[in-house]
């Protein structure tokens, strides 16, 4: 991440260029096309962002284009006038987008709504907005001089007239200018977005798209991040919006229309996802096409040609046409370049556990993150599930340094209890401290921020960014400056021997590699309560023992809980050990101790019931 | 209020509730037991509709659209889930816009066919008197249906040999596959199912609505609302979601407008799923 490609300014300003040269050399029957061409574009790259980018599929960006479109209208009929300017309604049809996708965009993401329902209720609200604008027919649907004019639309909306406000009558755009404008709008935004996509906000808004629970676990409010995001796509989609009306002259409720939504979804999926360029180049063939051979939008047989095209660009170009060409020219370009991308040898042998990594370095790193240690205390923690009682008064303490080993059969509630630490779910009971203070009630993100980092049993990554990428989230989570991120990933990277690998994406590594990559990314966020959720499963004894070592060395700095099943590695840890049965403590001590304990083994081998039966 | 005034306003408000009832139960079938997202069926409803108009043109009564119009509705379900969906499962959102353009096709053709107009069904059965009012019978009817309508599909889903496969092949296909069960059959079926229910509500509800290419449409949104709100359990869930939503839509519509009733019952779906994310069975703790 800290060495990806910058997005090059000099070839977006050459084509910009080039793009405003047609003004100069392109009939205006053409350039009137080639802004729709635009907008439109600027329209999917709205939906590509936040879809492409940020994972969050999205009906809504007609509504928040329809939104911007209508409200420049009336912004424009009623402004033009006194301030001789339409360039503030052309703002103002953005910042409507921008709100509107804010307002929804609360409700669904703090509401934490699944991408199912983000989608069906982005649709409901663009549906409701077509029944509403269509619904305001009469003489009474009046905003100042505005009048919506139902289903027919509004008309006698002005041109963008550039100029400064009560400074006189600007200048109104021709056809020619007009297109400049537009070109202008679409670089800009273009630029914008994939400037975005370079800075933290952007790269966290991938990690969301990529895993959500692995952002959260690391200290990132996802749905503070999803709003912004959905919120700038709103303010895109809206832009465009306000350039549609100004460059129609005229709205109506189509915009707000299923066939439109449609066609939005068409261009980026034609265009594909994977570039921003994509967007552009959907929608300019797609309009190009249905422009020439139906007679445009509005022919009868267009909804069809539209929904066979969705259905067939769904089932044979799951990467648009786009993905289909880059696919055709990785078969071309295959017999020329040879590039192994996952390397050979038995996974584990290249895994960074093997190598000899000093526990002391890590140890170290993890101290200069942070120097204060924190002590964490549960008391009456209780967990239920319906009927089941997943854990029952649970009291506990952990010291600021130190090592713990929860150990219990399957069901005994050791994940629970690391569930609730985390604040995935609320407690029915008890109460959570971390050096004294309450966090029974935190969001799981804040807890990551105060200092708690968990590797989960299953690794939780991200798959399709490089290892480098994955370190850098961790770290940025903590300092939240770009220098310090950078300089701690690199660190992390060397420390723990994964900077061979560091441009390698996270699915392309070995089970155990995964394991460790999660533990480096844990330690790279520089927790004060490390939680390990069974920390070398699927690793060879030589990396479980090694893995120990680690976990030793993060004793002396930090509070670790280790939950584990593997009695060598819990040994090897000489630790204190809390064996939980049947949601409860059932006891604690050394390893030796319990080994000694008849119950214990009753537990495990499941004798108890066998023996109560007996005694009765 | 007049004892008269309140049977009237109760029997608008259960009719409400009973459309929406009507209207989700295929969805539910759909989007609850096998996930997916089937913006199409709208359309399916919209094609029942057209199948009692055709069958009532050419003579019959009105029950014998509501016995054609499942069984047409449901092959063309078939067909579309052979076609389409069953190359699909697991990209949601990909059975998602396959659906869609297939709703859009669908419209068009029926447009081209039927035209563009609204077209009416007349509504059967007479109506009642009560004290100053008279209530229409077929309401009362509606009711009757949604109630029948959950009742046997809960059943089906319970009781039947083919219900516990089709819900064994939504929730982990891999393993009712190893268990032997024809996952791509049990599919296909389910799906056929929900498209039939869809096209039992259009013909339901072609004697009080008009019939009109975009009627799917109308209802799409709402029928999602309802089945999302609802939550896991997919029909009890969806008709007490049904009932609240429907309910408040009815209520504030007899108070305004028809408009005002459907953006009320947007705003509640809305508010409700932000107090409740896992809709108003999440912690029912049951499936169905």
């Amino acid at each position: 991440m800290t060495r990806l490609p910058r997005s090059a300014p000099v070839p977006l300003a050459a084509t910009g260029l080039a793009l405003a040269s047609l003004a100069f050399l392109v009939e205006d029957v053409w350039l009137v096309k080639f802004s729709s061409w635009l907008i439109f574009g600027t329209l999917a790259l709205s939906l590509a962002f936040i879809w492409g980018r940020g994972g969050i599929f999205s009906f809504g960006q007609n509504a928040f284009f329809g939104i911007g479109a209508y409200l420049y209208g009336i912004a424009a009929i009623n402004l033009v006038h006194s301030t001789g300017e339409t360039v503030t309604a052309f703002l103002i049809g953005g910042l409507g987008g921008a709100l509107m996708a804010l307002i929804l965009g609360y409700f669904m993401f703090y509401g934490r709504l699944g991408d199912v329902y983000v989608a069906i209720i982005t649709l409901a609200v663009t549906l409701v907005l077509f029944t509403v604008m269509a619904g305001t027919a009469g003489p009474q649907y009046r905003v100042g001089e505005a009048r919506l004019g139902g289903y027919n639309g509004m008309t006698g909306i002005p041109p963008i007239v550039v100029g400064i406000p009560f400074q006189g009558d600007g200048i109104r755009l021709t056809p020619q200018t007009m297109y400049l404008f537009v070109v202008v709008m679409a670089v800009t935004l273009f630029a914008a977005v994939s400037r975005l996509s370079q800075q933290p906000f952007g790269r966290v808004v991938i990690a969301v798209r990529e895993n959500e629970l692995r952002t959260e676990l690391l200290g990132y409010d996802i749905r503070r991040y999803k709003l912004l995001a959905f919120t700038f796509g709103g303010a895109i989609a809206g832009l465009a919006g306000s350039a549609f009306a100004a460059w129609g002259l005229f709205v109506n409720p189509a915009v707000f229309g299923l066939r439109q939504a449609a066609l939005v979804v068409i261009w980026l999926l034609v265009g594909g996802q994977a570039s921003l360029i994509g967007p552009f180049l959907g929608a300019a063939l797609v309009e190009w096409i249905s422009s020439t051979l139906a007679g445009g939008v509005g022919g009868d047989e267009t909804p069809i040609i539209l929904g066979i095209t969705l259905v067939l660009v769904v089932l044979l170009l799951p990467h648009g046409l786009a993905g289909l060409l880059r696919l055709m020219w990785e078969r071309l370009t295959r017999s020329t370049r040879r590039a192994p991308r996952v390397p050979e040898g038995k996974p584990g042998e290249t895994s960074p556990a093997s190598q000899k990594i000093p526990s002391a370095i890590l140890t170290q790193l993890l101290q200069n993150a942070r120097t204060d240690a924190a002590t964490l205390e549960v008391r009456g923690l209780a967990k239920s599930f319906g009927g089941v009682q997943a854990l029952d008064d649970v009291t506990l303490s952990f010291p600021a340094r130190g090592i713990r080993c929860l150990i219990g059969p399957n069901g005994a509630g050791k994940s629970t209890f690391f569930n609730l630490l985390i604040g995935r779910f609320p407690p029915s009971r008890g109460r959570i401290y971390l050096e004294g203070r309450d966090i029974t009630r935190l969001h799981p993100h804040r807890r990551a921020q105060q200092g708690i980092g968990i590797k989960l049993q299953v690794p939780s990554l991200y798959p399709g960014l490089s290892v480098r990428e994955n370190v850098w989230l961790a770290s940025f989570a903590v300092s939240r400056n770009v220098p310090d991120a950078n300089r701690r990933t690199e660190e992390m990277l060397g420390g723990t021997g994964l900077a061979h690998r560091a441009d390698e994406l996270a699915a392309n590594l070995s089970h155990g590699e995964q394991q460790w990559l999660e533990i480096t990314m844990v330690l790279a966020a520089a927790p004060r309560v490390i939680l390990l959720d069974e920390p070398s499963a699927g690793m060879t004894r030589e990396e479980t023992l090694r893995t120990a070592d680690i976990v030793r060395g993060l004793g002396e700095v930090a509070s670790v809980i280790v939950v584990e099943h593997d009695m060598e590695f819990v040994r090897h840890l000489g630790a204190p050990i809390t064996m939980f049965h049947q949601g409860r403590i059932f006891v604690e001590g050394t390893l030796e101790e319990l080994r000694r304990d008849q119950r214990v083994l009753d537990v495990y081998l499941g004798r108890e019931r066998a023996r109560r039966v007996a005694v009765e | 209020m007049e004892p008269d005034l309140v049977v009237r306003q109760a029997v608008t408000v259960l009719s409400t509730v009973a459309v929406l009832v009507i209207v989700s139960v295929g969805l539910a079938v759909i989007f609850g037991v096998m996930r997916i997202i089937n913006l199409a069926h709208g359309e399916f409803l919209m094609l029942g509709a057209y199948s009692v108009l055709v069958i009532s043109r050419a003579g019959a009564p009105l029950w014998a659209g509501l016995m054609v119009a499942p069984v047409a509705v449901g092959l063309i379900g078939l067909a579309v889930e052979r076609l389409v969906i069953r190359f699909l499962y697991g990209r949601l959102i990909a059975t998602m816009l396959a659906t869609w353009g297939l709703s859009l096709v669908l419209v068009q053709l029926v447009v081209m066919i039927f035209g563009p107009a609204t077209q009416g069904v007349p509504t059967p059965l007479g109506s009642l008197r009560v004290g100053g009012y008279r209530i229409s019978e077929y309401s009362l009817a509606l009711i009757g249906f949604a109630i029948g309508l959950l009742v046997a599909t809960y059943s089906l889903f319970t009781r039947t040999r083919y219900g516990l496969l089709a819900r064994a092949a939504s929730q982990n296909p891999l393993m009712a596959q190893a268990l032997g069960v024809n996952t791509g059959r049990t599919n296909a079926a389910t799906f056929a199912l929900g498209a039939a229910l869809a096209g039992l509500a259009g013909a339901m509800l072609a004697p009080v609505v008009g019939v009109v290419p975009s009627m799917g449409q109308a209802f799409i949104a709402r029928a999602f609302m309802t089945v999302i709100v609802g939550g896991p359990a997919v029909l009890t869930g969806m008709g007490s979601a049904a009932a609240l939503l429907g309910g408040a839509e009815s209520l504030v519509s007899q108070a305004s407008t028809a408009f005002l009733g459907q953006a009320a019952l947007l705003l509640l779906a809305v508010i409700l799923l932000r107090i409740m994310p896992q809709g108003l069975s999440g912690s029912w703790g049951r499936r169905l």
